[in-house]
């Protein structure tokens, strides 16, 4: 609970219209898209500009209080459950758009902007807004920041990283400062480059400056249908092996293609497995490599495959793509959505594993993936209301991130670590790399308020001293050792 | 005694004494987190030198020990059917690039004198080409790295694989850090595949606004051009374009190329190479001022004037990045230069001034300064790594 003192002053500072603390409206903001973990903040603020998002920051400074910036709540990993006793710093009302600069391909948004909208405001002067996480008609350009977002077309375009010039931040002291430019290369350390993909852990966007990018002349999208994952994994391996980039290559198994025909009926051949692959560029540029693709897939035993050229079609068969996590709702009443990264050769031995694990544990795990950077979307699905079950769809889903680790590969790719994969943090990293990571955050935020108990394993204090030195795995192994 | 001791921990064949300090060369990171924890426990100034080739930029360091990455100079892997690889810090960037070219790869960037500049130093320095128009800088092909902090700590970050999201991107803050927070011992790379055909052409303009126009057509075009820059050449400007494709493509491209230029008035030659080559020769006078210049593409026709005004010669790139030589005696139009990018939400850094050039590396300092002082302190407290050669004397 607040004291009446702080809760006067965060009203001074947002207004009576711009603090939550009834109970019941509390509850909308006790978790986000991971709804096992639930915890009501002690107020919710909805700032309207920099100037006061940057009062109520101060004041949690003051008075200690952990607080976390939420965007529209749709993190898979908690990055948005507030703390006990905690603020949160709601984005909802800063959704302007700032400044739109075409010759320069930049925009700037306020954060809590959905990405979508972003697309549509550049979109009549033939540009686009390019990372698509699949929830982008909700989801906040602030949240996309903060989890460092993918999507299907990341593949040729680059992370929400690749996209961020600048940005404004509230720092956890209270200090408003500017990362980045609009221009290239700002001198010092890449603060941006830290700040994209830190949830919420180092302070809070304010303002961010994108890139945008030139719609593609043609678009394409195939989808193949294959009697095997194995084959169609095959068929991405040697896509790359052609020298091709697509735009994006996914991949969905026969579970997810059944859910998602059940949901959004994209009208799906009934295979095995389906694979997708969308090329853009220039006319004859996508006539050649869509050639090259449709041959490879044949190579590898396609028995079907539908080329996609409308604009209809095409988003008729992303449709059924991007519906795949809320359509798993339709094959069980609980589900997992897991986030593993692996190189992309090692696609078809990990598949094989997952099977294996999913048939020991006795539930079934469906598959959607972003075959082209090997990130894969296993969903655990489960039946709450059985005993046991839960924690043995939460036990099968960990150790699915840790064989991805093994094949050296990362336990998120795009939802972030949150609250769910803390540990799973200490299995990919050493101390010593966490403890470096703890460095930056300490620089940034001595205090630790900034959404505090995430991302790392266990509670570390600034100034904590690590203790005797430490081996790094690299001396353990006796690849060296000190004098 | 110093080298005594340095070389039980690298092998005394690889200690020398120069003038003002001992060189050292580890093996590996383990040998160089032992002589980094020496030099911290002792307060004793290192610089970290790969190639030596940008040996003159930033402030000048005097540390007690130079440590040389050169015998850490291995392609450790290539897994090419991840499009991925692994090397170390002191390999040359041309040997690599042979390396990787035996599958079709390259990682996609075209550094200051490649054949003698490190992986190591190119990232310290984050130093980039016309290719970034394409292909993203350092920030976007980096995806993980070792690093060996002051204190001797090895930390890892990132990985191996081109998506992933754990963490903090510890390896953005160590690009262009010019080794202030730690030594990067090994690097890993996404890669791209090698341009099947690319065709270079220049436009020549006695006036700069045309091309600085068509510089803004190209890049709002789907001509897939993977380098534009623009030149001053001598009293003109010249505009080089090089288009990257498959065959097919670049014909129709081309004379798209031609179409553009023809409708600008514009005269339009086919390029060697070597045109691409032309921000070196910015570097060859010692007595003069180099400077790094970002601005916005809207602004470079106007920038490139302006530095030809001042006597100056440059080459920009279509990202907004300006490389510019200005004579000696220019420190006057260096500051103007300088309040005139800053004002357009650019910036103007020195990378290399005559041993008594007195302009401030950069000025003013980001608000976000203090935040770097404060990083700097967490990972080098007792500033022993490169003290004083960044920007605002970190
Ligand atoms: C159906 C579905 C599909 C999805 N598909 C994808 C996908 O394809 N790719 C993908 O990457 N993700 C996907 N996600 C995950 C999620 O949509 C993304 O992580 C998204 O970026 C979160 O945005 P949000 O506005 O909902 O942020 P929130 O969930 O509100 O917050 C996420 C994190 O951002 C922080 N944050 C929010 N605003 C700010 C700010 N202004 N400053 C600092 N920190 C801030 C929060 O503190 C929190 O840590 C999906 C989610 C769902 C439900």
């Amino acid at each position: 609970m607040l004291s009446s003192v702080i809760l006067a002053e965060l009203t001074s500072a947002v207004g009576a219209d711009g603090i939550i603390v009834g109970q019941n409206q509390l509850h909308t903001y006790e978790c986000d898209g991971l709804a096992a973990l639930r915890t009501i903040p002690a107020a919710v603020v909805l700032p309207r500009s920099t100037a006061e998002v940057q009062t109520v920051v101060k004041i949690c400074a003051r008075h200690r209080i952990p607080f976390v910036a939420r965007g529209a709540g749709t993190g898979l990993s908690g990055g948005a459950l507030p703390a006990a006793g905690g603020i949160v710093i709601s984005f909802s009302r800063m959704t302007r758009i700032l400044d739109v600069d075409i010759p320069n391909q930049r925009i700037t948004v306020e954060p809590g902007v959905i990405n979508n909208h972003v697309t549509q405001r550049v979109s009549p002067h033939g540009y686009f807004y390019a990372p698509d996480p699949s929830s982008q008609t909700v989801c906040t350009i602030g949240g996309n920041v903060a989890e460092n977002s993918g999507g299907a077309h990341c593949l040729k375009y680059g992370f929400t990283t690749t996209h961020v010039l600048g940005l404004e931040v509230v720092l956890p002291t209270g200090e408003l400062v500017s990362f980045g430019a609009s221009t290239l290369d700002a001198p010092g350390y890449d603060l941006a480059g830290v700040f994209v993909g830190s949830e919420g852990t180092l302070g809070v966007a304010t303002s961010v400056t994108l890139r945008i990018a030139k719609k593609p002349e043609t678009v394409q999208v195939l989808l193949a249908a294959f009697d095997s994952i194995a084959a169609a994994g095959q068929t991405v391996s040697d896509i790359i092996a052609a020298a091709i980039l697509p735009a994006a290559m996914e991949i969905m198994d026969r579970l997810s293609i059944r859910a998602a025909e059940a949901s959004v009926h994209p009208n799906y051949p009934d295979a095995e497995a389906l694979l997708l692959v969308e090329v853009d560029g220039s006319a004859i540029e996508v006539e050649t490599q869509m050639q090259q693709v449709r041959s490879l897939c044949k190579t590898n035993g396609a028995w079907e495959d539908r080329l996609a050229q409308s604009e209809r079609e095409r988003m008729l068969v992303w449709k059924g793509r991007k519906a795949a996590f809320a359509a798993a709702g339709r094959i069980a009443p609980n589900y997992i959505v897991q986030d593993g990264v692996i190189p992309r050769t090692k696609l078809p031995v990990i598949l094989e594993e997952i099977g294996r694990m999913a048939e020991e544990a006795g539930l079934l795990v469906s598959n959607v993936f972003h075959a082209g950077d090997g990130n894969l979307h296993p969903i655990v699905l489960y039946n709450a209301s059985i005993p046991g079950q839960e924690e043995i769809a939460v036990d099968l889903s960990m150790r699915i991130l840790h064989r991805c680790v093994d094949h050296g590969g990362s336990i998120t790719g795009e939802h972030g670590v949150g609250k769910e994969k803390q540990q799973a943090m200490g299995y990919m990293y050493s101390e010593p790399d966490l403890d470096t990571m703890q460095r930056v955050r300490c620089a940034f935020d001595p205090q630790q308020i900034a959404n505090p108990d995430k991302l790392f394993p266990r509670p570390r204090l600034c100034g904590e001293k690590t203790g005797p030195y430490q081996l790094h795995p690299l001396e353990r192994e006796g690849t060296a050792e000190y004098f | 005694m110093l080298s005594a001791h340095l070389g039980t921990i690298v092998g005394s064949e690889h200690v020398s004494i120069a003038k003002e300090a001992i060189a050292v060369a580890p093996a590996d990171a383990a040998q160089a987190a032992a002589v980094l924890r020496f030099a911290n426990d002792n307060g004793l100034p290192v610089s970290p030198v790969g190639g030596a080739t940008k040996k003159g930029w930033g402030n000048p360091v005097s540390s007690k020990i130079t440590l040389h990455t050169h015998r850490m100079n291995a392609l450790l892997e290539h897994t090419w059917q991840d499009m991925t690889c692994t090397v170390q810090a002191g390999c040359p960037w041309s040997s690599m690039q042979a390396a990787l070219a035996r599958h079709g790869q390259f990682v996609a960037l075209d550094p200051l004198w490649p054949d003698h500049a490190t992986v190591g130093g190119v990232m310290a320095t984050n130093d980039s080409g016309t290719l970034r128009l394409k292909y993203g800088g350092l920030r976007d092909l980096i995806i993980g790295m070792t690093v060996v902090l002051a204190d001797g700590t090895i930390a890892r970050t990132g990985g191996k694989v081109v998506k992933n999201v754990a963490g903090y991107d510890l390896h953005k803050l160590m690009i262009g850090a010019f080794g202030t927070l730690g030594l990067t011992t090994e690097i890993t790379f996404r890669l791209h595949s090698l341009p099947v055909s690319s065709q270079s052409f220049t436009l020549l303009s006695q006036t700069v606004e045309p091309l600085g126009d068509l510089l803004l057509q190209l890049i709002d075009s789907h001509l897939s051009a993977q380098s534009i820059q623009l030149r001053i050449v001598g009293d003109s400007f010249g505009l080089d374009i090089q288009l990257g494709a498959l065959p097919e493509v670049l014909k129709e491209q081309s004379s798209l190329l031609l179409e553009m230029a023809k409708k600008a008035k514009l005269s339009v030659e086919e390029a060697s190479n070597e045109v691409w080559n032309s921000r070196h020769l910015l570097f060859a006078d010692a007595n003069g001022f180099t400077i790094k210049a970002t601005m916005l593409p809207s602004d470079i026709a106007r920038f490139t004037s302006m530095a030809h005004g001042f006597g100056g010669t440059a080459v920009t790139q279509a990202t907004g990045i300006m490389t510019a030589f200005l004579p000696e005696g220019r420190e006057e139009a260096i500051l103007q230069l300088r309040r005139e990018f800053t004002g357009s939400g650019g910036s103007l850094v020195i990378l290399q001034q005559p041993a008594n050039g007195s302009v401030d590396l950069l000025d003013p300092p980001s608000n976000s300064f203090p935040l770097m002082q404060k990083i700097k302190q967490q990972f080098d407290p007792n500033r022993i790594l490169n003290p004083g050669v960044f920007l605002g004397g970190i």
